[in-house]
């Protein structure tokens, strides 16, 4: 006889599919955070964890948005701040703030491109390496990460709202 | 579904990480070793051909690969590569070696390295550099790079450049080609792009011309290596 606690058991939980994308996702955007933060400290085949923050700065200082005091202590910081980012996503904690922190930064990162391109500004972008210029590829790939970090976000306040209306 | 106590752990752990490893990049600075076999960077810079200024024994090596029709080149000259010459080339600190890196957007550029190059055999090529980017604007219109150097050049020195220049007009585009090709190796893709060479190692610095307090802050940190 087929009891109602075996069909629970035998078919499969709600919304697993949902979870298993932003599980995947947040990994996703957690090790390229990570990446981000590795070419910041380690290029030219060497580690840079003692003069790295000249080089970033001096990318950061190429857009001519922010004044030098904000310019060092955005390269002084922002490397490692990724490398939280990247690590707090993959882990998985605290996921929905975690989420609108890395949205908001790659809104930032977005602006700041857009804007260099619209004044015409011939730079590197700073992003992930030292060496590449900034165009129309790196504004689209950064893009779609700002889409897929939208997407762990809201996925991540649907699950906890689905997770809050069921208990209460 | 994870409680809110698990979030709120998430961002202690992520304050505590990021303080920890700001911590552990300012103590790198602050204690890294200095390197036993450094050496004079110049040692491993390739033929510079009189376009180079300052001590070849100077500690660091700072290369440029520019293009003298470029604005940006000449942004940068005026704002920063002035006063690394007045405060680290002239003082012994810095070896500075112009690259040529004309590009093809640019139809006279060529022009100009040639001048240059003929500028650098006679041993005048800091004054012609100089003079090139200050007058930019002006030869960049038609060519005329005599008619723009004229105020800082006589016509028997303006003369004595172009005679030196059609003598040794293989020589020159073949330092010309050395340095273009140089910098095509090194994955130049852009003007101004520069190399600072120091404790035999080389960095590159991101392109398109860097702030002069930047580059002095990095500077100075390599002298205190």
């Amino acid at each position: 006889m087929v009891t109602p606690a075996a069909i629970l058991k035998s078919s499969p939980r709600p919304g697993a599919l949902p979870r298993t994308l932003l599980v995947l996702g947040r990994i996703a955007l957690g090790f390229i955070f990570l990446y981000a933060a590795y070419a910041k400290l380690y290029f030219g085949g060497d580690w840079h964890l003692a003069d790295y923050q000249f080089f970033f700065a001096m990318a950061i200082d190429s857009y001519k948005m922010l004044p030098m005091w904000a310019v060092e202590w955005m390269a002084r910081v922002l490397p490692w701040f990724e490398l939280a980012l990247g690590a707090l996503l993959i882990i998985g904690a605290g996921l929905r703030w975690i989420g609108s922190i890395s949205c908001a930064l790659l809104l930032v990162f977005i602006g700041a491109m857009t804007r260099a391109k619209i004044l015409g500004l011939e730079i590197n972008c700073g992003c992930f390496s030292n060496n590449e210029k900034l165009g129309t590829a790196t504004l689209v790939r950064d893009s779609s990460l700002l889409l897929l970090a939208l997407a762990v976000t809201v996925g991540a306040f649907l699950i906890k709202k689905r997770g809050a209306t069921v208990s209460s | 579904m994870k409680s809110p106590a698990f979030n709120r752990i998430g961002i202690y752990l992520f304050v505590v990480v990021l303080a920890t490893l700001s911590s552990v990049s300012v103590c790198a600075q602050t204690k890294r070793p200095t390197n036993p076999a450094a050496k004079s960077a110049a040692a491993t810079a390739p033929s510079t051909n009189g376009k180079a200024i300052g001590s070849k024994n100077a500690p660091i090596t700072i290369e440029v690969f520019e293009d003298f029709e470029c604005p940006a080149c000449r942004n940068f000259y005026e704002t920063s590569l002035q006063q690394v010459i007045n405060n680290y080339v002239d003082t012994g600190k810095v070896y500075l070696i112009h690259r040529d890196f004309p590009l093809e957007m640019h139809p006279y550029a060529r022009q100009a390295a040639r001048f240059a190059n003929a500028a650098a055999g006679l041993g005048q090529f800091q004054a012609v550099e100089q003079a090139l980017f200050d007058t930019q604007n002006q030869w960049s219109q038609n060519g005329n790079i005599d008619e723009a150097m004229a105020p800082s050049f006589s016509p028997a020195q303006l003369k004595k450049i172009h005679d030196y220049e059609s003598l040794h007009i293989n020589e020159i585009n073949a330092s010309i080609e050395r340095d273009r090709t140089m910098g095509i190796q090194r994955n130049v893709n852009q003007t101004p792009t520069i190399y600072v060479t120091s404790h035999g190692k080389m960095e590159a610095l991101p392109g398109g011309g860097v702030d002069y307090k930047l580059l002095q802050q990095y500077l100075d940190f390599l002298l205190r290596q």
